[in-house]
């Protein structure tokens, strides 16, 4: 009885003008219906909204994207999809008028851009480069970013600018997201990356997710916890941590309303339950934990731990949370964590995204470890990725500031040389010192020290928080801005060069999603006008590059690529480059992953994966575990079950963090009474450049507004739809209000994805970062409220290119 | 047939009086065709109806696939008539939203996941629900107000929604909420 897809998709079409009335939405005009029954082909691909990772594929029909549709064979998604992923063939190709086709260019930014040729561009773009590098120094250059870039795109960026340019100035957004939950594995396990896979979810009975709003954010993962929940009423708890009730605390049996800031006493609260109880693991610890504290990582005892967490009574830290927080409620969410036959936690940036990003992801992991919830099935310590290729391209490729390509730090001699090694350039290219983290960059370009920056695929006008002070820098004139994107966006309008880029499916690259798992998406159409992947882009420009900067060594970077086409050879000798060079004998092991094996799965492969045999297998489900992950076997030193190899702790143990209480870097005052806090809602995706050309998503939330909890909006006299002001000390917003017990009183929410002046939440959230992630704190700060007229008609606003 | 046409009530599906508005056979008499409510919409969402109407021409509607209403509840409080009754937010009853389960993607398990009218209902939890990540209204107290038929992401062939609004308390004594 069910409506057949094609019906489905008909019907998205028959949305007539008329029914736009009201919003002025770039529709294009195309019909979308206008296909026969038989599709030409259909292409595996990955979707790209979102980390989840769902597999997909594309229905192609005289050469025109014209829908998707989920792989069921899949085990990410099992054939589901939220509607971005339904929809984003809307962008591909000809589908959309809007898309960037030639490079744009102007020499100052108040002048308007014209359309040059490629030749022109890269000329322009080698030059600006080699001359900054030649008068200010190679530190005066700065590549930024992507966690939706492929894999082989960060990896041949980074390699040009470290190997090239003698810069490891490489950042990128996932500095924005994923930066804690790095430090928070590395220091915790001593290996980044979730040890386990989503095929927990089937297998947890006890779900504890803390700063997560997974249904909104991952919505195809978040069904398969719903499922386990809900075919296991009785059994399987869910209990949610979260200043603010989402759609994701619908599914909880316990939801703990703690006040913004107060996560890392609520989670030392539950390790006290532990220890008092006796709910930790005494053989699990005695095997493979160890404690420690401070800069220095000294160990200690777990007497000194004990004396530590005495602080922590349940009773103290329901009174430090506030919220609805009782002692009784801690003391449950302990007991069913520890003694659940497999307990899975969940986060996201609730927990990453603040200044103490690192030692939450360390208080979670240390509750984990404690009660030995770790390797068995159900059992994980599991940070959900934004980014569809935050884990894969920027964590496991090389793309921040400290890192080189898979997993190895920049300021370790021996690994560095090892890397100058594996590309063929002289020892000492890669400076030993890291680069500038994103919001060090940044405000480097703000004080003139960066004057070239070249930035790809994310729009950091919009993205950074306090952005109109970093916008301020990116004004500049001296400062030389390259944007490569598909669509305007906030970052174009201050780029002094535009290059228009391939979108996923009209290129050839890997995505590596939050579960370690790198899957391919294969070119299946072509980019519209002179949009060229980025791999192209780099090589070209690097070869000019070493032509100006006459150094041969910038042109061996990109040597064993050259003749390549750049459709899918390149990026297929890049990633061979990348794995089986750079990954062999590395925890992230892809070197059974080639392209061949990645085609032949209706997922990917999930690392380590040392070998095609394994990979064809779809690789490692857990890591450290002998008999599960080859590595474990491999590197084991003793006959227990679970070895411990990462990189980072030489003595294979997992460490347990003593991390205090730490509040936020803002607190409400008289001023600023409020917390302000900010996240995603499902039908859009980050600035909305994208889903907000998709008419569906932007009709659903034209625009963005504030969440408003109902006993203050009866204080200050706010009704439904009327304007608030929200103000912080950095800038204001106006956005209409929505009361609505999600936030907790005192607080408020507005999602972050409306690209108008006034709904543009970042202008008003803060730039204080987490000392060891260097993780911005988007997730508090302090504002006020007021209402400043009833409602107002308002209309949805994307940027778009001036004529 | 013409006259039976000038006779007809407008009101069907999503198709609806502002909130507050009487019994629909006194709609047409007590309605002084002054546009105020029309006027101080601030989202356009009231259109008067032309001269074809009939007897109906000049009387308010809101087509909710067009413009949904808001409720702010301006228009109620400037009716001189009382043919829109000055009514609170929850109070109102401008029909009820339907969902058609074999339209709906999530319903109808086509392997997609959509809330949108859940998410943008200003009574989300309250007036719609969700079973098991699939919307359901709760008909005490939907307002009718079609912000979840003007976002709904199917559009039928006969230009339905997947959701919609039905004006089913168009023709009761008293079209309010709770009585
Ligand atoms: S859940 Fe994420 S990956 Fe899956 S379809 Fe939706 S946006 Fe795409
Ligand atoms: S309640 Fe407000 S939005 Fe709704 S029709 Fe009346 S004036 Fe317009
Ligand atoms: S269910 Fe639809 S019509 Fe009813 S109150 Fe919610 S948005 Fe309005
Ligand atoms: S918006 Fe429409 S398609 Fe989506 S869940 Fe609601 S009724 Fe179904």
């Amino acid at each position: 009885m069910g409506l057949s897809r094609r019906e489905f998709i008909k019907r998205t079409a028959a949305l007539t003008a008329a029914s736009y009335a009201g919003l002025s939405l770039p529709i294009s005009n195309e019909d979308y219906s206008a296909h026969a029954s038989d599709a030409d082909s259909w292409h595996k691909g990955t979707c790209r909204l979102c980390g989840s990772g769902c597999r997909l594929e594309l229905e192609v029909k005289n050469g025109k994207a014209v829908a998707l549709r989920g792989i069921p064979q899949s085990r990410t998604n099992m054939g589901y999809l939220c509607m971005k992923g339904m929809l984003f063939y809307k962008l591909m190709g000809n589908n959309h008028p809007e898309r960037l086709k030639k490079p744009l260019y102007r020499a100052r930014k108040d002048q308007p851009f014209r359309e040059i040729s490629w030749d022109r561009a890269l000329d322009i773009a080698s030059k600006e480069f080699a001359k900054t590098v030649k008068k200010y120094g190679n530190n005066s250059v700065a590549y930024y970013g992507s966690g939706q870039a492929f894999t082989e795109e960060t990896y041949i960026f980074q390699k040009v600018m470290r190997g090239g340019l003698k810069t490891n100035n490489v950042e990128g957004n996932p500095r924005l997201c994923m930066a804690s939950a790095v430090g928070g594995y590395v220091t915790s396990f001593g290996a980044d990356e979730p040890i386990g896979s989503y095929s927990n979810f089937e297998r947890a009975s006890c779900f504890f997710i803390i700063g997560s709003n997974t249904a909104e954010a991952h919505p195809v993962l978040f069904r398969r916890i719903m499922r386990r929940k809900m075919d296991n009423k009785d059994t399987v708890k869910v209990i949610n941590a979260d200043p603010r009730v989402s759609p994701t605390s619908r599914i909880a049996d316990l939801h703990l309303q703690f006040a913004p800031g107060t996560d890392l006493a609520l989670l030392n609260a539950m390790a006290y339950v532990i220890l008092e109880d006796k709910l930790y693991n005494e053989d699990f610890l005695k095997n493979y934990a160890d404690f420690r504290m401070g800069k220095k990582k000294k160990k200690v005892s777990l007497q000194k731990y004990m004396a530590f967490i005495k602080d922590y009574t349940p009773e103290k830290v329901a009174r430090i949370c506030g919220g609805n927080i009782t002692a009784d409620k801690i003391r449950k969410a302990a007991l069913w964590f520890a003694k659940s036959e497999g307990t899975m936690s969940l986060w996201t940036m609730g927990i990453n995204q603040r200044s103490r990003g690192v030692w939450a992801n360390n208080l979670i992991h240390n509750l984990h470890i404690l009660t030995g919830q770790l390797c068995r099935p159900g059992a994980d310590s599991f940070s959900l990725t934004g980014q569809p290729n935050a884990c894969g391209g920027v964590r496991e490729g090389g793309g921040l500031c400290h890192i080189l390509p898979a997993h190895r730090l920049v300021k370790k001699n021996k690994l560095r040389h090892q890397v100058e090694r594996l590309w063929g350039i002289p020892e000492g290219r890669i400076p030993p010192k890291p680069g500038y983290h994103t919001m060090a960059m940044f405000e480097a370009v703000n004080e003139g020290k960066i004057k070239a920056i070249w930035i790809n695929c994310t729009s950091p006008a919009q993205s950074l928080p306090n952005c109109d002070k970093y916008r301020k820098g990116m004004r500049r004139e001296d400062v030389f801005i390259v944007v490569s994107d598909i669509f305007p966006t906030k970052t174009t309008e201050l780029a002094n060069l535009i290059l228009p880029t391939a979108f996923i499916f009209e290129k050839t690259g890997v995505y590596g999603c939050t579960e370690r798992r790198s899957q391919l998406t294969v070119k299946a159409v072509n980019a519209p006008g002179e949009a060229k992947p980025e791999v192209w882009m780099v090589r070209e420009w690097a070869l000019r590059l070493s032509k100006e900067l006459n150094d041969p060594v910038i042109k061996k970077c990109v040597e064993p690529f050259m003749g390549k086409e750049p459709d899918y050879e390149l990026p297929k000798a890049i990633w061979e480059e990348y794995t089986q060079k750079l990954t062999k004998g590395r925890d992230n092991d892809l070197s059974g992953a080639t392209y061949e094996v990645l085609e032949k799965l209706p997922d990917g492969v999930q690392w380590p994966a040392p070998t095609k045999q394994w990979a064809l297998k779809g690789g490692t489900d857990i890591k450290f575990v002998r008999g599960l992950d080859p590595l474990a076997d491999k590197y084991a030193k003793n006959d227990l079950p679970y070895q411990f190899y990462g990189p980072a702790h030489p003595d294979r143990k997992l460490w347990i963090w003593l991390r205090p209480q730490k509040g936020p870097a803002e607190m409400p005052d008289s001023k600023y009474p409020f917390y302000l806090s900010t996240g995603r809602i499902i039908d859009h995706w980050h600035t909305s450049s994208m889903t907000g050309r998709i008419i569906e998503l932007m009709r659903a939330n034209p625009y963005a507004y504030v969440e408003v909890n109902p006993k203050d909006a009866e204080r200050l006299g706010i009704k439904p739809g009327d304007m608030i002001e929200v103000v912080s000390r950095r800038g204001r917003n106006i956005l209409p209000a929505k009361v609505y017990v999600g936030p907790c009183e005192g607080m408020v929410f507005v999602y972050w994805h409306d690209e108008d002046e006034n709904r543009m939440i970042n202008r008003v959230t803060k730039d204080a970062f987490d000392p060891g992630s260097k993780e911005p704190e988007f997730k508090i700060c302090a504002c006020r409220i007021k209402r400043v007229s009833g409602p107002r008609p308002l209309k949805p606003f994307l940027v778009h290119m001036k004529a | 047939m013409a006259f039976e046409k000038t006779l007809k009530s407008p009101v069907t599906t999503n198709v609806l009086r502002p909130p507050g508005a009487v019994n629909e056979l006194l709609f047409p008499s007590k309605c002084i065709r002054c546009g105020r409510c029309v006027e101080v919409c601030p989202y356009g969402s009231i259109r008067p109806l032309d001269i074809h109407a009939g007897i109906f021409t000049g009387t308010p509607l809101i087509h909710v696939t067009d413009i949904p209403c808001y409720l702010c509840m301006k228009c109620v409080e400037v009716c001189p008539t009382g043919t829109l009754r000055p009514i609170t937010q929850q109070e109102t009853k401008m029909g009820l939203a339907v969902i058609n389960k074999h339209a709906c993607i999530t319903w109808n398990g086509e392997l997609a996941l959509c809330r949108t009218c859940y998410n943008i209902c200003p009574f989300k939890e309250t007036a719609i629900k969700l079973d098991e990540l699939r919307p359901v209204v709760i008909d005490k107290y939907c307002t009718g107000c079609g912000l979840c038929v003007h976002g709904c992401q199917v559009t039928q062939e006969n230009g339905k929604k997947a959701i919609n609004v039905e004006p089913i308390y168009a023709y009761r004594r008293r079209a309010i909420a709770n009585e």
